[in-house]
Protein backbone atom coordinates (compact mmCIF):
# COMPACT_ATOMS: atom_id res chain seq x y z
CA UNK A 1 0.00 0.00 0.00
CA UNK A 2 1.18 3.53 -0.92
CA UNK A 3 2.09 5.74 1.60
CA UNK A 4 2.83 8.98 -0.02
CA UNK A 5 2.64 9.37 -3.58
CA UNK A 6 4.09 12.91 -5.59
CA UNK A 7 2.69 13.46 -8.77
CA UNK A 8 5.01 16.47 -11.12
CA UNK A 9 5.65 17.80 -7.57
CA UNK A 10 8.29 20.76 -7.74
CA UNK A 11 10.04 23.36 -5.53
CA UNK A 12 11.65 26.35 -5.88
CA UNK A 13 14.05 28.89 -3.93
CA UNK A 14 15.13 31.60 -5.40
CA UNK A 15 13.46 31.22 -8.56
CA UNK A 16 16.06 28.11 -9.05
CA UNK A 17 14.55 24.62 -9.41
CA UNK A 18 15.51 22.53 -6.69
CA UNK A 19 13.26 19.36 -6.90
CA UNK A 20 11.52 18.11 -9.57
CA UNK A 21 9.86 14.69 -9.29
CA UNK A 22 7.42 13.64 -11.78
CA UNK A 23 6.31 10.47 -10.37
CA UNK A 24 7.28 8.79 -6.60
CA UNK A 25 5.47 6.31 -4.50
CA UNK A 26 6.39 5.70 -1.21
CA UNK A 27 5.21 2.44 0.77
CA UNK A 28 3.80 1.95 3.85
CA UNK A 29 6.01 0.04 6.38
CA UNK A 30 9.06 -0.24 4.16
CA UNK A 31 12.75 1.30 3.86
CA UNK A 32 13.69 3.81 1.35
CA UNK A 33 16.94 4.89 0.41
CA UNK A 34 17.32 8.32 -0.92
CA UNK A 35 20.86 8.29 -2.67
CA UNK A 36 22.14 11.11 -4.22
CA UNK A 37 25.51 13.85 -4.81
CA UNK A 38 25.27 17.10 -2.39
CA UNK A 39 22.98 19.33 -3.84
CA UNK A 40 20.35 16.88 -5.41
CA UNK A 41 17.36 17.88 -3.77
CA UNK A 42 17.50 14.61 -1.04
CA UNK A 43 16.95 17.22 2.40
CA UNK A 44 14.29 19.00 0.41
CA UNK A 45 12.48 16.18 -0.29
CA UNK A 46 12.63 14.86 2.92
CA UNK A 47 10.93 18.69 4.16
CA UNK A 48 8.11 18.13 2.17
CA UNK A 49 7.73 14.71 3.40
CA UNK A 50 7.69 15.84 6.95
CA UNK A 51 5.61 18.62 5.90
CA UNK A 52 7.59 21.26 6.95
CA UNK A 53 7.69 22.53 3.42
CA UNK A 54 4.84 23.05 1.04
CA UNK A 55 5.90 22.49 -3.04
CA UNK A 56 5.63 25.06 -5.15
CA UNK A 57 3.55 22.86 -7.51
CA UNK A 58 2.33 19.65 -7.53
CA UNK A 59 0.51 16.84 -5.64
CA UNK A 60 1.63 15.01 -2.69
CA UNK A 61 -0.75 12.37 -1.29
CA UNK A 62 -0.75 11.14 1.98
CA UNK A 63 -2.53 7.73 3.09
CA UNK A 64 -4.43 8.72 -0.06
CA UNK A 65 -5.50 12.05 0.55
CA UNK A 66 -4.31 14.79 -1.15
CA UNK A 67 -2.42 17.07 1.47
CA UNK A 68 -3.79 20.26 2.18
CA UNK A 69 -1.54 22.77 3.02
CA UNK A 70 -4.34 25.07 4.93
CA UNK A 71 -2.65 25.76 8.91
CA UNK A 72 -4.97 23.96 10.75
CA UNK A 73 -4.88 20.44 8.74
CA UNK A 74 -1.15 20.49 7.94
CA UNK A 75 -0.42 20.07 12.13
CA UNK A 76 -2.39 16.73 12.20
CA UNK A 77 -0.58 15.24 9.67
CA UNK A 78 2.86 16.73 10.85
CA UNK A 79 2.19 15.07 14.24
CA UNK A 80 2.42 11.09 12.38
CA UNK A 81 5.73 12.00 10.74
CA UNK A 82 9.31 12.77 12.15
CA UNK A 83 12.32 14.06 10.46
CA UNK A 84 15.89 13.39 12.08
CA UNK A 85 18.19 15.92 10.97
CA UNK A 86 21.87 15.12 10.02
CA UNK A 87 23.11 17.11 12.60
CA UNK A 88 20.56 16.83 15.04
CA UNK A 89 19.92 19.74 17.60
CA UNK A 90 19.00 18.98 21.51
CA UNK A 91 16.90 21.58 23.38
CA UNK A 92 19.03 22.80 25.76
CA UNK A 93 18.16 20.64 28.75
CA UNK A 94 17.61 17.68 29.66
CA UNK A 95 17.93 14.23 27.98
CA UNK A 96 14.53 13.32 29.81
CA UNK A 97 13.16 16.58 28.62
CA UNK A 98 14.10 16.46 25.13
CA UNK A 99 12.11 12.78 24.68
CA UNK A 100 9.27 14.66 27.04
CA UNK A 101 8.99 17.44 24.63
CA UNK A 102 6.62 15.84 22.07
CA UNK A 103 4.62 13.97 24.48
CA UNK A 104 4.10 17.11 26.55
CA UNK A 105 2.66 18.95 23.31
CA UNK A 106 0.53 15.58 22.09
CA UNK A 107 -1.38 16.17 25.94
CA UNK A 108 0.34 12.86 27.69
CA UNK A 109 -0.22 11.90 30.80
CA UNK A 110 3.08 11.99 33.13
CA UNK A 111 2.95 8.06 34.19
CA UNK A 112 2.95 7.22 30.36
CA UNK A 113 5.29 9.62 29.62
CA UNK A 114 7.75 8.04 32.21
CA UNK A 115 7.67 4.92 30.70
CA UNK A 116 8.06 5.77 27.48
CA UNK A 117 11.35 7.62 28.19
CA UNK A 118 12.90 4.66 29.78
CA UNK A 119 11.72 2.54 26.85
CA UNK A 120 13.47 4.33 24.00
CA UNK A 121 16.17 5.16 25.84
CA UNK A 122 16.80 1.44 26.74
CA UNK A 123 16.19 0.72 22.90
CA UNK A 124 18.83 3.56 22.01
CA UNK A 125 21.15 2.54 24.68
CA UNK A 126 20.84 5.54 26.64
CA UNK A 127 19.53 5.30 30.09
CA UNK A 128 22.58 6.24 31.91
CA UNK A 129 22.29 9.55 30.37
CA UNK A 130 18.50 9.95 31.44
CA UNK A 131 19.02 13.30 33.81
CA UNK A 132 21.86 14.49 31.85
CA UNK A 133 22.17 17.30 29.71
CA UNK A 134 21.16 16.83 26.00
CA UNK A 135 23.67 19.19 24.73
CA UNK A 136 26.37 18.14 26.21
CA UNK A 137 26.12 14.68 24.66
CA UNK A 138 28.80 13.15 21.89
CA UNK A 139 27.64 13.23 18.14
CA UNK A 140 26.94 9.82 17.78
CA UNK A 141 25.22 9.79 21.24
CA UNK A 142 22.79 12.71 20.11
CA UNK A 143 21.99 11.13 16.64
CA UNK A 144 20.71 8.55 18.93
CA UNK A 145 18.88 10.88 21.41
CA UNK A 146 17.53 12.47 18.49
CA UNK A 147 16.39 9.16 17.30
CA UNK A 148 14.95 8.23 20.60
CA UNK A 149 13.26 11.48 20.65
CA UNK A 150 11.44 10.72 17.29
CA UNK A 151 10.73 6.70 18.33
CA UNK A 152 8.62 8.02 21.69
CA UNK A 153 5.90 9.53 18.87
CA UNK A 154 5.42 6.49 17.66
CA UNK A 155 5.11 8.32 14.21
CA UNK A 156 4.12 6.48 10.74
CA UNK A 157 6.74 7.69 9.39
CA UNK A 158 10.28 8.17 10.69
CA UNK A 159 13.24 10.46 7.88
CA UNK A 160 16.66 10.67 8.28
CA UNK A 161 18.63 12.63 6.63
CA UNK A 162 21.95 11.14 6.38
CA UNK A 163 21.98 9.19 9.68
CA UNK A 164 25.06 7.69 9.48
CA UNK A 165 27.08 10.18 8.16
CA UNK A 166 28.32 11.99 10.86
CA UNK A 167 29.07 9.17 13.50
CA UNK A 168 31.78 7.19 14.03
CA UNK A 169 32.04 3.39 13.01
CA UNK A 170 30.36 1.84 16.13
CA UNK A 171 27.39 4.07 16.13
CA UNK A 172 26.77 3.69 12.82
CA UNK A 173 26.24 0.15 13.53
CA UNK A 174 24.33 0.56 16.28
CA UNK A 175 22.15 3.41 14.44
CA UNK A 176 21.57 1.11 11.38
CA UNK A 177 20.59 -1.90 13.48
CA UNK A 178 18.08 0.81 15.04
CA UNK A 179 16.23 1.59 12.35
CA UNK A 180 16.16 -2.02 10.76
CA UNK A 181 14.47 -2.72 14.41
CA UNK A 182 11.94 0.05 14.64
CA UNK A 183 11.22 -0.89 10.86
CA UNK A 184 11.06 -4.37 11.63
CA UNK A 185 8.89 -4.26 15.09
CA UNK A 186 6.68 -1.55 14.65
CA UNK A 187 5.87 -1.18 11.27
CA UNK A 188 7.38 2.13 10.56
CA UNK A 189 8.08 3.41 7.15
CA UNK A 190 11.42 4.97 6.93
CA UNK A 191 13.04 7.13 4.45
CA UNK A 192 16.70 7.84 4.77
CA UNK A 193 19.15 10.16 2.85
CA UNK A 194 22.47 8.64 2.19
CA UNK A 195 25.84 8.66 0.24
CA UNK A 196 26.67 5.08 1.20
CA UNK A 197 24.68 3.00 -1.68
CA UNK A 198 25.78 -0.09 0.46
CA UNK A 199 24.38 1.17 3.55
CA UNK A 200 21.15 1.82 0.91
CA UNK A 201 21.48 -1.91 -0.26
CA UNK A 202 21.56 -3.59 2.82
CA UNK A 203 18.96 -1.43 4.76
CA UNK A 204 17.05 -0.64 2.53
CA UNK A 205 14.12 -2.11 0.30
CA UNK A 206 13.66 0.09 -2.15
CA UNK A 207 16.51 2.60 -3.48
CA UNK A 208 15.94 6.27 -5.13
CA UNK A 209 18.52 8.04 -6.86
CA UNK A 210 17.91 11.67 -7.12
CA UNK A 211 20.46 14.07 -9.36
CA UNK A 212 19.92 17.70 -9.61
CA UNK A 213 16.47 17.60 -8.27
CA UNK A 214 14.97 15.04 -10.45
CA UNK A 215 14.63 10.80 -10.25
CA UNK A 216 17.20 9.26 -12.21
CA UNK A 217 17.68 5.53 -12.94
CA UNK A 218 20.77 4.90 -12.22
CA UNK A 219 22.15 2.52 -9.47
CA UNK A 220 24.39 5.69 -7.92
CA UNK A 221 27.45 3.57 -7.94
CA UNK A 222 30.56 5.45 -10.22
CA UNK A 223 29.36 8.41 -9.76
CA UNK A 224 31.42 11.29 -10.44
CA UNK A 225 31.90 14.97 -10.80
CA UNK A 226 33.75 15.28 -14.15
CA UNK A 227 34.59 17.89 -16.95
CA UNK A 228 34.75 16.71 -20.97
CA UNK A 229 36.00 17.70 -23.34
CA UNK A 230 36.09 17.36 -27.49
CA UNK A 231 39.00 15.96 -29.01
CA UNK A 232 40.62 15.83 -32.39
CA UNK A 233 40.01 12.14 -32.85
CA UNK A 234 36.58 10.11 -32.21
CA UNK A 235 36.86 10.33 -28.20
CA UNK A 236 36.39 12.91 -25.89
CA UNK A 237 38.46 13.11 -22.89
CA UNK A 238 36.74 12.79 -19.45
CA UNK A 239 38.76 13.91 -16.11
CA UNK A 240 36.85 12.45 -13.12
CA UNK A 241 36.96 14.04 -9.79
CA UNK A 242 39.65 16.00 -11.71
CA UNK A 243 42.16 13.30 -11.52
CA UNK A 244 40.98 10.17 -13.60
CA UNK A 245 41.29 10.41 -17.39
CA UNK A 246 39.04 8.34 -19.65
CA UNK A 247 38.19 8.40 -23.30
CA UNK A 248 34.60 7.62 -24.32
CA UNK A 249 33.04 7.94 -27.73
CA UNK A 250 31.83 11.24 -28.46
CA UNK A 251 28.46 9.70 -29.33
CA UNK A 252 27.98 10.27 -25.35
CA UNK A 253 28.52 13.87 -25.21
CA UNK A 254 25.33 15.85 -26.28
CA UNK A 255 26.73 18.86 -27.05
CA UNK A 256 30.14 19.98 -29.60
CA UNK A 257 31.34 22.11 -27.06
CA UNK A 258 33.51 21.07 -23.39
CA UNK A 259 31.58 21.01 -20.12
CA UNK A 260 31.07 19.90 -16.72
CA UNK A 261 28.65 17.67 -15.51
CA UNK A 262 28.42 13.85 -13.53
CA UNK A 263 29.20 10.41 -15.30
CA UNK A 264 27.69 7.50 -14.04
CA UNK A 265 29.81 4.04 -14.59
CA UNK A 266 27.25 1.12 -14.39
CA UNK A 267 29.47 -1.11 -11.58
CA UNK A 268 27.80 -4.07 -13.92
CA UNK A 269 29.09 -3.41 -17.27
CA UNK A 270 32.85 -2.19 -16.01
CA UNK A 271 35.11 -5.07 -16.42
CA UNK A 272 38.11 -5.86 -14.15
CA UNK A 273 41.31 -7.44 -15.46
CA UNK A 274 43.99 -8.70 -13.37
CA UNK A 275 46.44 -9.38 -16.29
CA UNK A 276 47.52 -5.94 -17.26
CA UNK A 277 49.49 -7.48 -19.89
CA UNK A 278 45.63 -8.37 -21.69
CA UNK A 279 44.42 -5.37 -23.71
CA UNK A 280 40.80 -5.21 -24.27
CA UNK A 281 39.79 -3.90 -27.93
CA UNK A 282 37.49 -0.32 -27.82
CA UNK A 283 37.65 0.29 -24.34
CA UNK A 284 39.11 2.80 -22.20
CA UNK A 285 40.46 1.54 -19.46
CA UNK A 286 42.33 2.82 -15.97
CA UNK A 287 44.75 1.54 -13.71
CA UNK A 288 44.15 1.01 -10.02
CA UNK A 289 44.57 -1.40 -6.72
CA UNK A 290 41.85 -3.30 -5.27
CA UNK A 291 41.15 -2.25 -1.77
CA UNK A 292 38.04 -3.84 -0.77
CA UNK A 293 35.89 -7.50 -2.16
CA UNK A 294 32.58 -8.31 -0.64
CA UNK A 295 30.68 -11.20 -1.69
CA UNK A 296 26.55 -9.74 -2.80
CA UNK A 297 24.41 -12.55 -3.48
CA UNK A 298 25.55 -13.71 -6.42
CA UNK A 299 27.93 -10.99 -7.10
CA UNK A 300 31.11 -9.96 -5.56
CA UNK A 301 31.73 -6.16 -5.42
CA UNK A 302 35.31 -5.22 -5.72
CA UNK A 303 36.24 -1.69 -4.99
CA UNK A 304 39.36 -0.43 -6.83
CA UNK A 305 41.34 2.65 -6.24
CA UNK A 306 42.20 4.47 -10.04
CA UNK A 307 42.70 7.62 -8.19
CA UNK A 308 38.95 7.53 -7.15
CA UNK A 309 37.13 4.30 -5.91
CA UNK A 310 35.03 2.09 -8.69
CA UNK A 311 33.31 -0.38 -8.03
CA UNK A 312 32.83 -3.51 -10.11
CA UNK A 313 30.66 -5.73 -10.07
CA UNK A 314 31.62 -9.61 -10.99
CA UNK A 315 29.91 -12.58 -11.89
CA UNK A 316 30.85 -15.48 -9.70
CA UNK A 317 32.37 -17.21 -12.46
CA UNK A 318 34.32 -14.42 -13.89
CA UNK A 319 35.35 -13.59 -10.35
CA UNK A 320 37.00 -16.75 -10.54
CA UNK A 321 39.03 -16.53 -13.83
CA UNK A 322 40.33 -13.53 -12.58
CA UNK A 323 40.62 -14.15 -9.06
CA UNK A 324 41.72 -10.73 -7.82
CA UNK A 325 43.63 -9.88 -4.52
CA UNK A 326 43.37 -7.06 -2.31
CA UNK A 327 46.44 -4.56 -2.95
CA UNK A 328 46.66 -6.62 -6.52
CA UNK A 329 47.44 -3.62 -9.26
CA UNK A 330 44.40 -4.42 -11.58
CA UNK A 331 42.75 -2.50 -15.07
CA UNK A 332 39.50 -1.50 -15.21
CA UNK A 333 38.04 -1.79 -18.63
CA UNK A 334 35.35 0.89 -19.49
CA UNK A 335 33.26 0.58 -22.25
CA UNK A 336 31.13 3.25 -23.81
CA UNK A 337 27.99 1.93 -23.07
CA UNK A 338 28.87 1.74 -19.22
CA UNK A 339 28.40 5.19 -18.95
CA UNK A 340 25.88 7.68 -18.56
CA UNK A 341 26.62 11.30 -18.41
CA UNK A 342 24.75 14.33 -17.23
CA UNK A 343 25.27 18.05 -18.20
CA UNK A 344 25.40 20.27 -14.97
CA UNK A 345 22.42 22.81 -14.66
CA UNK B 1 39.57 63.90 50.69
CA UNK B 2 38.84 64.16 53.94
CA UNK B 3 35.15 65.47 52.62
CA UNK B 4 35.04 62.40 50.32
CA UNK B 5 35.75 59.89 53.01
CA UNK B 6 33.44 61.53 55.83
CA UNK B 7 31.09 61.46 53.62
CA UNK B 8 31.35 57.85 52.56
CA UNK B 9 30.82 57.05 56.55
CA UNK B 10 28.15 59.30 56.78
CA UNK B 11 26.21 57.39 53.85
CA UNK B 12 26.59 54.27 55.59
CA UNK B 13 25.73 55.43 59.06
CA UNK B 14 22.43 56.47 57.33
CA UNK B 15 22.11 53.04 55.38
CA UNK B 16 22.80 51.07 58.60
CA UNK B 17 20.17 52.98 60.62
CA UNK B 18 17.58 52.76 57.73
CA UNK B 19 16.69 56.01 57.20
CA UNK B 20 13.41 56.94 56.67
CA UNK B 21 13.81 59.50 54.07
CA UNK B 22 16.05 57.17 52.02
CA UNK B 23 13.97 53.94 52.39
CA UNK B 24 11.17 55.91 50.72
CA UNK B 25 13.06 57.25 48.01
CA UNK B 26 14.34 53.56 47.19
CA UNK B 27 11.03 52.22 47.53
CA UNK B 28 10.02 54.57 45.17
CA UNK B 29 12.61 53.86 43.08
CA UNK B 30 12.25 50.18 42.46
CA UNK B 31 8.17 50.47 42.53
CA UNK B 32 8.93 52.69 39.51
CA UNK B 33 11.74 51.18 37.36
CA UNK B 34 10.58 47.46 38.27
CA UNK B 35 6.55 48.53 36.46
CA UNK B 36 8.09 50.40 33.85
CA UNK B 37 10.56 47.61 33.09
CA UNK B 38 7.57 44.62 33.46
CA UNK B 39 5.22 46.63 31.17
CA UNK B 40 8.56 46.93 28.48
CA UNK B 41 9.08 43.85 29.00
CA UNK B 42 5.48 42.39 27.75
CA UNK B 43 5.66 44.51 24.99
CA UNK B 44 9.75 44.52 24.04
CA UNK B 45 9.65 40.88 24.16
CA UNK B 46 6.96 39.92 21.79
CA UNK B 47 7.80 42.82 19.62
CA UNK B 48 11.23 41.99 18.94
CA UNK B 49 10.38 38.16 18.68
CA UNK B 50 7.69 39.37 15.92
CA UNK B 51 10.12 41.69 14.05
CA UNK B 52 12.61 38.98 14.15
CA UNK B 53 10.55 35.86 12.46
CA UNK B 54 8.56 38.23 10.44
CA UNK B 55 9.28 38.06 6.65
CA UNK B 56 7.83 41.82 5.86
CA UNK B 57 9.21 43.99 3.69
CA UNK B 58 10.46 47.12 5.44
CA UNK B 59 11.83 44.89 8.73
CA UNK B 60 15.08 46.25 8.09
CA UNK B 61 13.73 49.57 8.19
CA UNK B 62 12.24 49.17 11.70
CA UNK B 63 15.32 47.54 13.07
CA UNK B 64 16.59 50.83 12.40
CA UNK B 65 13.98 53.11 14.01
CA UNK B 66 14.24 50.82 16.94
CA UNK B 67 18.00 51.24 17.07
CA UNK B 68 17.67 54.92 16.31
CA UNK B 69 15.37 55.04 19.26
CA UNK B 70 17.86 53.39 21.75
CA UNK B 71 19.46 57.16 21.48
CA UNK B 72 16.58 59.06 22.27
CA UNK B 73 17.60 61.24 25.46
CA UNK B 74 15.34 61.30 28.56
CA UNK B 75 14.15 64.64 28.24
CA UNK B 76 12.79 64.56 24.83
CA UNK B 77 10.59 61.55 26.12
CA UNK B 78 10.09 63.89 29.13
CA UNK B 79 8.84 66.53 26.90
CA UNK B 80 7.22 64.13 24.76
CA UNK B 81 4.54 62.46 27.58
CA UNK B 82 3.67 65.95 28.83
CA UNK B 83 2.37 67.39 25.95
CA UNK B 84 -0.30 64.67 26.21
CA UNK B 85 -0.34 64.59 29.75
CA UNK B 86 -0.25 67.93 31.04
CA UNK B 87 -3.50 70.05 31.75
CA UNK B 88 -3.82 71.77 27.85
CA UNK B 89 -2.39 67.79 27.13
CA UNK B 90 -5.73 64.91 25.48
CA UNK B 91 -5.21 63.07 28.71
CA UNK B 92 -4.97 65.73 30.68
CA UNK B 93 -7.98 65.02 32.76
CA UNK B 94 -6.41 61.84 34.00
CA UNK B 95 -4.34 63.48 36.07
CA UNK B 96 -1.24 62.05 35.36
CA UNK B 97 1.39 64.62 35.69
CA UNK B 98 3.86 64.39 38.59
CA UNK B 99 2.74 60.97 39.35
CA UNK B 100 4.43 57.62 39.55
CA UNK B 101 2.24 56.47 36.98
CA UNK B 102 3.46 59.10 34.71
CA UNK B 103 7.30 58.15 35.55
CA UNK B 104 6.34 54.82 34.43
CA UNK B 105 4.77 55.46 30.88
CA UNK B 106 8.50 58.22 30.08
CA UNK B 107 10.46 54.72 31.19
CA UNK B 108 7.98 52.40 29.79
CA UNK B 109 8.79 54.25 26.36
CA UNK B 110 12.61 54.63 27.26
CA UNK B 111 13.09 51.08 27.13
CA UNK B 112 10.84 49.13 24.83
CA UNK B 113 13.03 49.68 22.13
CA UNK B 114 16.02 48.73 24.03
CA UNK B 115 14.19 45.44 25.04
CA UNK B 116 13.06 45.17 21.67
CA UNK B 117 16.29 45.36 20.07
CA UNK B 118 17.90 43.42 21.76
CA UNK B 119 15.18 40.56 21.60
CA UNK B 120 15.70 40.56 17.76
CA UNK B 121 19.31 39.97 17.92
CA UNK B 122 18.76 37.46 20.91
CA UNK B 123 16.50 36.13 18.88
CA UNK B 124 18.17 35.63 15.75
CA UNK B 125 21.03 34.05 16.91
CA UNK B 126 19.27 31.32 18.03
CA UNK B 127 20.20 28.06 15.69
CA UNK B 128 17.07 27.67 12.99
CA UNK B 129 17.13 23.96 13.60
CA UNK B 130 15.20 24.73 16.76
CA UNK B 131 12.36 25.80 14.96
CA UNK B 132 12.25 22.82 12.43
CA UNK B 133 12.78 20.53 15.23
CA UNK B 134 9.79 21.43 17.24
CA UNK B 135 7.82 22.16 14.57
CA UNK B 136 8.95 18.18 13.32
CA UNK B 137 8.07 16.78 16.88
CA UNK B 138 4.37 18.50 16.59
CA UNK B 139 4.74 21.89 17.84
CA UNK B 140 2.61 24.58 16.86
CA UNK B 141 3.34 27.91 16.00
CA UNK B 142 2.81 29.20 20.03
CA UNK B 143 4.76 26.22 21.37
CA UNK B 144 7.50 26.93 18.25
CA UNK B 145 7.40 30.15 19.41
CA UNK B 146 8.18 29.39 23.46
CA UNK B 147 11.28 26.69 22.36
CA UNK B 148 12.81 29.51 20.27
CA UNK B 149 12.82 32.07 23.18
CA UNK B 150 13.51 29.23 25.61
CA UNK B 151 16.75 28.76 24.01
CA UNK B 152 17.16 32.40 23.69
CA UNK B 153 16.07 33.18 27.21
CA UNK B 154 19.64 34.11 29.02
CA UNK B 155 19.87 36.95 26.22
CA UNK B 156 16.39 38.55 26.54
CA UNK B 157 17.03 38.62 30.22
CA UNK B 158 20.01 40.08 29.67
CA UNK B 159 17.89 42.55 27.53
CA UNK B 160 15.76 42.51 30.81
CA UNK B 161 17.99 43.77 33.05
CA UNK B 162 19.67 46.09 30.39
CA UNK B 163 16.62 47.69 30.24
CA UNK B 164 16.15 48.01 33.94
CA UNK B 165 19.91 49.56 34.96
CA UNK B 166 18.88 52.13 32.21
CA UNK B 167 15.46 53.22 34.39
CA UNK B 168 16.92 52.66 37.46
CA UNK B 169 19.55 55.44 36.46
CA UNK B 170 17.59 57.30 34.26
CA UNK B 171 16.94 61.47 35.92
CA UNK B 172 15.24 63.48 32.70
CA UNK B 173 11.71 61.43 32.99
CA UNK B 174 11.38 61.08 36.29
CA UNK B 175 12.37 64.77 37.25
CA UNK B 176 9.97 66.13 34.46
CA UNK B 177 7.29 64.27 34.86
CA UNK B 178 7.30 62.71 38.32
CA UNK B 179 8.41 66.51 39.55
CA UNK B 180 10.67 65.16 42.11
CA UNK B 181 8.33 65.36 44.80
CA UNK B 182 9.87 64.19 48.70
CA UNK B 183 8.22 60.99 49.33
CA UNK B 184 6.00 60.38 46.49
CA UNK B 185 8.03 60.64 42.76
CA UNK B 186 11.48 61.48 44.43
CA UNK B 187 13.76 58.59 42.97
CA UNK B 188 17.71 58.11 43.69
CA UNK B 189 18.66 59.98 40.71
CA UNK B 190 16.27 62.98 41.48
CA UNK B 191 17.25 62.80 45.26
CA UNK B 192 20.89 63.18 44.32
CA UNK B 193 20.34 65.76 41.96
CA UNK B 194 18.59 67.97 44.35
CA UNK B 195 21.40 66.91 47.26
CA UNK B 196 24.46 67.66 44.89
CA UNK B 197 22.08 71.18 44.33
CA UNK B 198 22.03 72.04 47.92
CA UNK B 199 25.72 70.88 48.60
CA UNK B 200 24.87 68.06 50.55
CA UNK B 201 26.55 65.19 49.82
CA UNK B 202 25.46 62.61 52.72
CA UNK B 203 22.42 61.36 51.03
CA UNK B 204 23.22 61.90 47.91
CA UNK B 205 26.41 59.11 48.32
CA UNK B 206 24.25 56.97 50.36
CA UNK B 207 21.75 56.79 47.16
CA UNK B 208 24.79 56.17 44.71
CA UNK B 209 25.91 53.34 46.96
CA UNK B 210 22.28 51.89 47.26
CA UNK B 211 22.12 52.05 43.64
CA UNK B 212 25.19 50.64 42.65
CA UNK B 213 24.41 47.83 44.88
CA UNK B 214 21.45 47.21 43.53
CA UNK B 215 23.07 47.08 40.38
CA UNK B 216 25.45 44.74 41.33
CA UNK B 217 23.01 42.56 43.18
CA UNK B 218 20.97 41.83 39.94
CA UNK B 219 24.13 41.13 37.94
CA UNK B 220 25.19 38.34 40.44
CA UNK B 221 21.81 36.91 40.60
CA UNK B 222 21.71 36.61 36.80
CA UNK B 223 24.96 35.53 36.53
CA UNK B 224 24.13 32.94 39.21
CA UNK B 225 21.30 31.81 36.97
CA UNK B 226 23.44 31.40 34.05
CA UNK B 227 26.10 30.14 35.72
CA UNK B 228 23.76 27.26 36.91
CA UNK B 229 22.06 26.87 34.18
CA UNK B 230 25.05 26.02 31.76
CA UNK B 231 26.73 23.57 34.11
Amino acid sequence: MSLYQLQHLQQRFAKKTVLDIDELTIEQGCIHALLGPNGAGKTTLLNILAFLESPVCGELAFQGKRVDYAKGNILSLRRQVVLVDQHPIMFSTTVRANIEFGLKIRKIDGATRNRVVDEVLETVGLARYKNARADALSGGETQRLALARALALEPQVLLCDEPTASVDAENQAVITELLRTINREQATTIVFTTHDRLQAATLAQHTLVLENGQRVNTTYENSYACTFEPTSGDKDRYLLHGVVELYLSAENRKSGQGGRGRITLNPESIRLVTDLRESPPVCSQVQGRVVMMMEEGHTIRVVVDVGVLMVVLMLADDYRQQNPAIGQQVCVAVPDSACSWTTAC
Amino acid sequence: MNFFVDSFFAAFRLIGTGDAELLKIVEVTLSVSSLATVFASAVGIPMGFLIAHSQVPGKRAVITVLNTLLALPTVVIGLFVYVFISRRGIFGPLDLLYSQEAMVIGQFILIVPLIAALTIAAVSRVDARYQKTARTLGANGWQTALVILREARFAISAAVISGFGRVISEIGISMMLGGNIKGFTRTMTTAMALEYDKGSFTLAVALGVVLMTLSLGINIIFNLIQGKSSR
